[in-house]
């Protein structure tokens, strides 16, 4: 229902507005809230918009979707959120951190503004001591809780496992790209590989 | 005033009351109301409908709020049901909460239960073979326990009646100490599997791998479509309930069943604190009940009463039900109510690798998941240096796997075309344990769960038995799987805690002797002869098969000879 806006409710509203805009220069940035309700973990905007970006470096858009098409950065959030343990989730949001500020470190630039290569290069090599750390910790056996992780490796391990979770469990890859069927209504012992089309 | 009590009563009295509604309830009450009988079955959760309370049951992966796994809290509050391969987010909403059921743990059990319409007939894993008599014979072969008071004669013809109701995949594989059953077609071994099947015939006599034999529709039959079932549609989803009736449940069949006969009362939320027992009659005449919705405690009244909780909570029925006649529990003359009870030992696997067949794989799912060796071990004589065997299971599959290194285009190209792996195979132990009498469950009196019934304290452990048994199946499985040709062969104990192969049996076991057991052959209780328990509880010794059949078959024998006994005024 319409309601005609009388005179004193137009001014407390510009007061506010005006207000408002006064306080703004007082912060260094607007304390954006995260685009989805969380519970334990605090993130605001701008760390969303990282966590997007990691994403979607690890997952781009090529002529398929990519991490951010799919809100897969919102699912790596809600996760985290929901699913990870309190030194997990304090691993990850101060991992959040570190990681943002040595990107714009080592490129000059927030990570979100340099270009899908520059991205890619920053997290290879992450990524390559994610590899060695997985391959160390083979070789000294499940017991060998020996290497500490840092935050920034804590944090990217947590976002790539969840990225690559929520893309490859999304709607989008489970209909359009590895079928996931709900009735597959037979079971064949002996299918010749040849045969075997992309069904999970 | 006296009219309306008398009123009262007669709205509460039945020809028989059964408490409790999965497994072995449910075939209680199938049996009682078709033969007539006015049936009260109570169940202490909330009802399960077929169909229409199965929420998750075509929901697809990503419908999943966290794609199946269980929330952090969540698993935190539940230590106990956590370490349960059914506790994901599409069956979350069956599984009983532990700080909502609490229980006494003087040595670690992990207790899993179904509080519900259908208890854990929704849940499991659907693996159905008969015992024979090298099982039955066991424990006076071998000096423990006591006599079973039956034998495979006894409930062979029953094995029969159940399994053709239920629908039971599996193939005629001839073998003495794993008779055949009434079969629908069996879900056949893929190329490794058969190859492995192969391999051990040849190679190991008197040992064996057939298809596992399960409680699902290959081909349904007339019966079967009657129930308003249909053909499994290799979902392998069977938890979240079925909406084909594919597989069996109390919920999709028995209970439907006896439902449309019109004699079945069913009455979920309703906590069973005791049987009430009459000292002057000698017999039970009805049960008290707490109403967890209203908290009303309420008396129900039959001629007949089936104990069929699930095994441990039978037996704190029986134990909490005193009476001047049975100060320590209903029937419990011997004392022995709350003993000997025994589990299945499921600490160990093995598993590895083959590099032959490569040019096969399968396609669709197996709902029997694979093989099943059954016990090879002491079957016809004392061979090693512990007593019984094991079965086990074993399966071979290839997966997609997917290179997840890197980032960026490549990384995504490789998660669009994953690629087959080769096989590998794996098989975990079905361990028989011997019923001991320091096994036991009692009443903790100084704690009270929410409806005021004592909570149970569960006092279980392995023993040097059990460690050899596990040592042996370790060296068996690594000799068959090398010998066989397998890659990277490997074992492992898991050491979890008894009670997580769901397999809990015992402590209100049958037996010839009043002294020793608390029921006789049919079983009913030597004491108190209108009350009859017929799941778990029952068992004398545990063997090595998954008991649900079993329990299925002793039931429909039970009902049947109780009614027999009503006819004839014994009851």
């Amino acid at each position: 229902m319409f309601k005609p806006i009388d005179r004193r409710t137009a001014l407390t509203n510009l007061a506010l507005i005006i207000g408002g805009a006064a306080l703004l220069p007082a912060c260094d940035k607007p304390a954006g809230k995260a685009s989805i309700a969380l519970k334990k973990i605090s993130i605001d905007a701008d760390q969303e918009q990282f966590i997007a970006d990691v994403a979607e470096t690890i997952i781009p858009k090529t002529d398929t979707p990519g991490a951010k098409d799919l809100k897969v950065h919102l699912f790596v959030m809600k996760m985290v959120d929901d699913c990870f343990s309190p030194d997990d989730q304090k691993a990850f949001v101060d991992g959040l951190d570190k990681m943002a500020k040595q990107a714009k470190d080592k490129l000059g630039k927030p990570f979100g503004q340099a270009t899908q290569q520059q991205r890619e290069a920053f997290l290879t090599e992450i990524d390559n001591k994610k590899i060695q750390q997985k391959k160390d910790s083979q070789v000294k056996g499940k017991s060998g809780n020996a290497t500490p992780q840092d935050d920034v490796l804590a944090f990217y391990s947590m976002v790539k496992g969840e990225t690559i979770f929520g893309y490859t469990y999304s709607k989008y890859f489970m209909t359009k790209q590895i079928v996931y069927e709900l009735v597959p209504g037979r079971y064949n012992p002996k299918l010749p590989v040849s045969q075997l089309k992309r069904v999970s | 005033m006296a009219n309306l009590n008398t009123e009262a009563i007669k709205q509460h009295t039945f020809d028989a009351i059964v408490i409790g509604s999965g497994m072995s309830g449910g075939w209680a009450a199938k049996e009682f109301t078709e033969k007539g009988l006015n049936t009260l079955m109570l169940e202490r959760g909330r009802d399960v409908k077929h169909l229409v309370d199965y929420p998750t049951t075509n929901m697809y992966p990503y419908e999943f709020a966290h794609r199946g796994q269980i929330p952090y809290d969540v698993q935190q509050a539940n230590p106990v049901m956590n370490r349960c391969y059914i506790f994901h987010e599409d069956a979350e909403h069956f599984c009983v909460k532990d700080a909502q059921h609490p229980y006494v743990q003087e040595k670690p059990f992990d207790w899993i239960r179904g509080y519900q319409v259908g208890g854990k007939s929704l849940l499991w894993a659907r693996q159905t073979q008969r015992w024979s008599d090298y099982d039955f014979e066991g424990p006076a072969r071998d000096g423990f326990a006591v006599d079973w008071p039956i034998r495979y004669k006894d409930i062979a013809p029953w094995y029969s009646y159940v399994e053709k109701f239920a629908g039971i995949a599996g193939n005629r594989d001839g073998l003495d100490n794993l008779p055949d059953g009434e079969f629908l077609p069996g879900f056949p071994l893929n190329v490794v599997e058969q190859y492995f099947s192969n391999f051990v015939a040849k190679n190991y006599p008197g040992r064996h791998v057939i298809s596992a034999r399960c409680a699902h529709l290959s081909k349904p039959n007339q019966i079967h479509l009657d129930q308003g079932r249909a053909k499994c549609q290799n979902r392998v989803l069977c938890q979240r309930g079925c909406p084909f009736g594919g597989y069996f449940s109390a919920n999709s069949s028995t209970i439907p069943w006896a439902l449309k006969t019109g004699k079945l009362t069913l009455r979920p939320f309703s906590v069973v604190q005791e049987i009430i027992y009459d000292d002057a009659k000698n017999k039970a005449t009805g049960v008290r009940i707490i109403d967890t919705n209203t908290k009303q405690v309420m008396e129900f009244y039959a001629k007949v009463i089936f104990v069929n909780a699930a095994a441990i909570n039978t037996n704190l029925v029986l134990l909490n039900s005193k009476s001047k006649r049975f100060p320590n529990g209903l029937g419990n003359d011997s004392g022995v109510l709350g003993k000997y009870v025994a589990f299945h030992n499921y600490r160990a696997r093995a598993w590895g690798e083959y590099d032959g067949e490569m040019e096969w794989t399968t396609d669709g799912r197996n709902p029997a998941g694979g093989g099943y060796l059954p016990r090879f071990r002491n079957v016809k004589k004392q061979e090693t240096n512990f007593l019984r065997g094991y079965a086990a299971g074993f399966s071979a599959y290839r997966q997609m796997q997917t290179d997840e290194n890197g980032v960026g285009e490549s990384l995504k190209r490789n998660l669009m075309n994953p690629k087959l792996s080769g096989w590998k195979v794996g098989s975990h132990m079905m361990g028989e344990t011997i019923p001991k009498e320091t096994n036991t469950v009692s009443l903790d009196e100084s704690k009270k769960d929410e409806w005021g019934v004592p909570q149970l304290k569960i006092n279980i452990s392995y023993d040097d038995n059990d460690e050899k048994m596990i040592k042996d199946y370790q060296e068996q499985m690594t000799e068959m799987f090398t010998k066989a040709g397998f890659k990277n062969v490997n074992v492992m104990d898991s050491k979890q805690a008894p009670g997580l192969d769901i397999h809990e049996m015992g402590g209100c076991r049958m037996g010839n002797d009043p002294k020793t057991s608390m029921l006789n052959k049919w079983h009913q209780m030597h004491a108190v002869n209108n009350v009859f328990v017929t799941d778990g509880a029952s068992m004398t010794s545990t063997s090595t098969q998954n008991p649900s059949l079993t329990y299925m078959a002793f039931t429909a024998r039970a009902v049947d000879y109780a009614v027999s006994e009503m006819k004839k005024g014994n009851i």
